[in-house]
């Protein structure tokens, strides 16, 4: 007699967790499929010859690849590296844990220290470890959050919306991008006008490709950029159509125009496109880092990023994801650290592989917090969305640590909701733009997502799309737009955010804008940490304010709601 | 914009404004400049900041021009950064600095040339001998012509 094998409740119970809806795999060395431990990277090493780097990390110059060439070049500090690199790592380690050694302590040896030598270090830390070293280690003593704001169907109206509620939720940097990307500039402009009706102060981008992004930021309809992608190795940054030098000069260009910008990269990048050499991924990224660094860039956004789902398949990728955050903030740059692209089926997982960063904070904890609902985000999700504020904002009261986020009323939502869609209604008139009906703007007021929302004319929209770009619209008109309707504090603050530009105080490490339209910046708000009493806490108003929540009852009476 | 124009209203504005060398400048009294020191702060037109109002803007009075920023502001800047530790970041401050004076489309069109076999090492070396020329953009140049070497030795010219 043949029966089938009889299973476990307990395995028919774990075979239905989410959990096993994520992919696994095993290491593959040969391939760069492995995180931070591969035998195939290089040893550690640096030789300078007459003020000039010949020797990195075990390769000669001669025949150095443009990465190689480019970090010895501009990235490592020639006068410090001999005597760093001869610290032993592990030495080194422990001056990233240790608080009584100071953040410039460590930048003093940082500067100095090649790809190989920086994975070794990191190598002898667990992850309590570099939670330790990351929260000296943030450039930025106040820490802060960015958001996604994009929509399913492209609807500038739904991201006006979203964008309010997310600034006035607390994020300081909002991101958009496309379906269809000939719609850029509409959602750009719905993003920037959504932006000012929340909280004032919030910078705003769109994700496009390189020179559209750069259009768009030198025309003031975007407040500063973020998609200028590197890769770790020269054929992977061939196949992205850059190499270090275009990045370089394209950092330069930004500044020119007083614009913001930092770089992307992140691990698994090389390997999901087919060409690792056979390094691990977090030696890749630390060349990411590095060229980064090399650049003149102030500020990397990594993570892993829209590559997450790769190390987050191999043994020990979320360390690597966190290893490589710290590397960044580190070395001195501005670190947009991740939890942005979906990663796990698992709402355990999901949050162990975002405490890491919230926990010690980073400059921005997510670079990229869906606002939306999952189907609505255009980055192919996010790690967090817009189901999610209420367990963020209790994570960060239960913990007493600071995510950058706080809980609002709904009745203050619906405002800022309906009051971004009536300033976007009156720009897109005063633009000659398709009209935006007081349908949409009730409906937006109350929706979660866009299949809430009236369809839009999309090849109307599309059409004044192209002419937005033909006419020369700036980001004065839309100044002017928002006065001319009636949003007199909202022109002033956008007024406010593109006269930042003049000053360049905004192009410096980790720059946010506070809500009194000053800038914070790793020089007026460098990382003060310390140990045990020292540092950034949350404490008077924002703890006042992390303490409220949808639910809390009253102490006195406990059928009674405190908000 | 016409490159000469740029080019001599770069040079008027560093004659006509006297402004303290960048050693005086000291980032934990001095930043953010728009606060701090306003008074140092010109648009490449040559208004202050504080003229930037929205009065102004509702006047007509304000271009898009008027929000860029100054050569002379990213050197101020450059000077901070240096200040503060940051010498790579200082050192992309002063190549900015060079490109406040180039049309976008000559910018986006030297960054479309850069990109890998997009040039051949003729056209990067014109590239820069024009940066050099016309816009005293030596800096940038130098980072030109650097690319040209390593793409010649990685064999990334276009052939």
């Amino acid at each position: 007699m043949t029966t089938s094998a009889r299973r476990s409740k307990r395995t028919e119970a774990l075979e239905q967790r989410p959990v096993n809806l994520d992919g696994f795999v095993e290491e593959w060395p040969e391939v760069g499929m492995v995180a931070m431990e591969s035998p195939y990277d290089p040893e550690p090493g640096v030789r300078v010859e007459d003020g000039v780097i010949v020797e990195l990390d075990g390769r000669p110059r001669a025949e150095f690849d443009f990465l190689d060439q480019f970090i010895a070049d501009h990235a490592l500090d020639i006068e410090a590296t001999e005597r760093a690199m001869a610290i032993p790592a592990v030495d080194i380690a422990h001056l990233l844990v240790d608080p009584r050694a100071t953040r410039q302590d460590v930048l003093a040896v940082s500067r100095g220290l090649t790809p190989a030598k920086l994975l070794e270090v990191v190598k002898t830390m667990n992850v309590v470890e570099m939670m330790m070293a990351l929260q000296k280690m943030r450039a930025r003593r106040t820490p802060a959050n960015q958001a996604h704001a994009t929509s399913a169907r492209d609807n500038p109206v739904q991201v006006a919306a979203d964008a309010a509620e997310a600034s006035l939720r607390g994020f300081r940097e909002l991101e958009t991008t496309l379906g269809v990307v000939r719609y850029a500039p509409l959602v750009a402009i719905a993003l920037q006008v959504g932006s000012q009706a929340g909280t004032p102060g919030v910078l705003t981008q769109c994700a496009l490709e390189e020179a559209t992004e750069l259009e768009l930021g030198m025309r003031g309809i975007t407040a500063y950029a973020e998609t200028i992608s590197v890769y770790g190795t020269e054929p992977v940054f061939c196949d992205g159509d850059d190499t270090p030098w275009s990045k370089a000069f394209l950092a330069s260009a930004y500044a020119s125009r007083g614009i913001k910008m930092r770089f992307t990269s992140g691990t698994g990048s090389e390997v999901q496109m087919g060409n690792a050499e056979g390094r691990s991924m977090l030696y890749l990224e630390i060349r990411c880092i590095l060229v980064t660094k090399g650049a003149g860039v102030q500020g990397l956004q990594n993570g892993s990023i829209s590559c997450i789902g790769v190390p987050g398949a191999v043994p020990g990728g979320i360390r690597a994801v966190l290893a490589e955050n710290l590397i960044a903030s580190m070395v001195d740059l501005e670190c947009a650290s991740g939890n942005d692209q979906s990663f796990s089926h698992s709402d355990l997982r999901r949050a162990a592989r975002l405490l890491p960063q919230l926990l010690p904070g980073t400059d921005f904890v997510c670079s990229g917090y869906s606002s939306t609902p999952n189907y609505d985000n255009m980055f192919a999700g996010s790690n967090v969305d817009a189901e999610d504020f209420d367990d963020w904002n209790t994570i960060q009261r239960d913990l007493q640590v600071d995510g950058g986020l706080r809980h609002v009323p709904e009745a203050e939502l619906l405002a800022v909701r309906n009051r971004a869609a009536r300033a976007l209604q009156g720009v897109f008139a005063h633009l000659g733009l398709p009209p935006i009906t007081d349908k949409e703007v009730e409906e937006v007021t109350y929706a979660h997502g866009s299949k809430d929302l009236p369809l839009r004319d999309v090849l109307e929209d599309l059409k004044a799309a192209q002419s937005v770009m033909d006419r020369g619209v700036t980001g004065l008109d839309i100044v002017k737009g928002l006065e001319a309707s009636g949003f007199g504090d909202m022109a002033h603050n956008l007024l406010a955010i593109l006269r930042h530009r003049v000053s360049g105080d905004l192009l410096h490490t980790s720059a946010i804008l506070t809500p009194e339209l000053e800038t914070l910046s790793a020089v007026n708000d460098s990382n003060d940490y310390a140990g045990p009493g020292s540092g950034y806490r949350p404490s008077g108003a924002r703890w006042e304010e992390m303490k409220r929540l949808r639910h809390v009852v009253s102490a006195q009476n406990p059928e009674r709601e405190v908000g | 914009m016409h490159r000469a124009t740029s080019v001599q209203r770069e040079r008027a504005y560093v004659r006509g404004v006297t402004t303290p060398s960048q050693a005086d400048l000291d980032p934990g009294r001095d930043y953010p400049l728009a606060t701090r020191r306003p008074e140092l702060l010109k648009t490449p037109t040559g208004k202050g900041i504080d003229e930037l109002t929205m009065e102004a803007v509702l006047a007509g009075e304000v271009a898009p021009e008027d929000l860029r920023i100054a050569p002379e502001t990213l050197r101020l800047q450059a000077g901070i950064a240096e200040r503060a530790g940051r010498p790579q970041l200082a050192q992309n401050f002063r190549r900015a600095a060079e490109l406040t004076a180039l049309p976008d489309e000559l910018v986006l069109s030297i960054y479309n040339a850069l990109r890998p076999r997009a040039s051949t090492r003729q056209q990067l070396t014109a590239i820069a001998d024009e940066l050099e020329r016309d816009y005293e953009a030596t800096l940038c140049a130098q980072l030109v012509r650097e690319a040209a070497d390593v793409y010649e030795r990685r064999h990334i010219l276009a052939s």
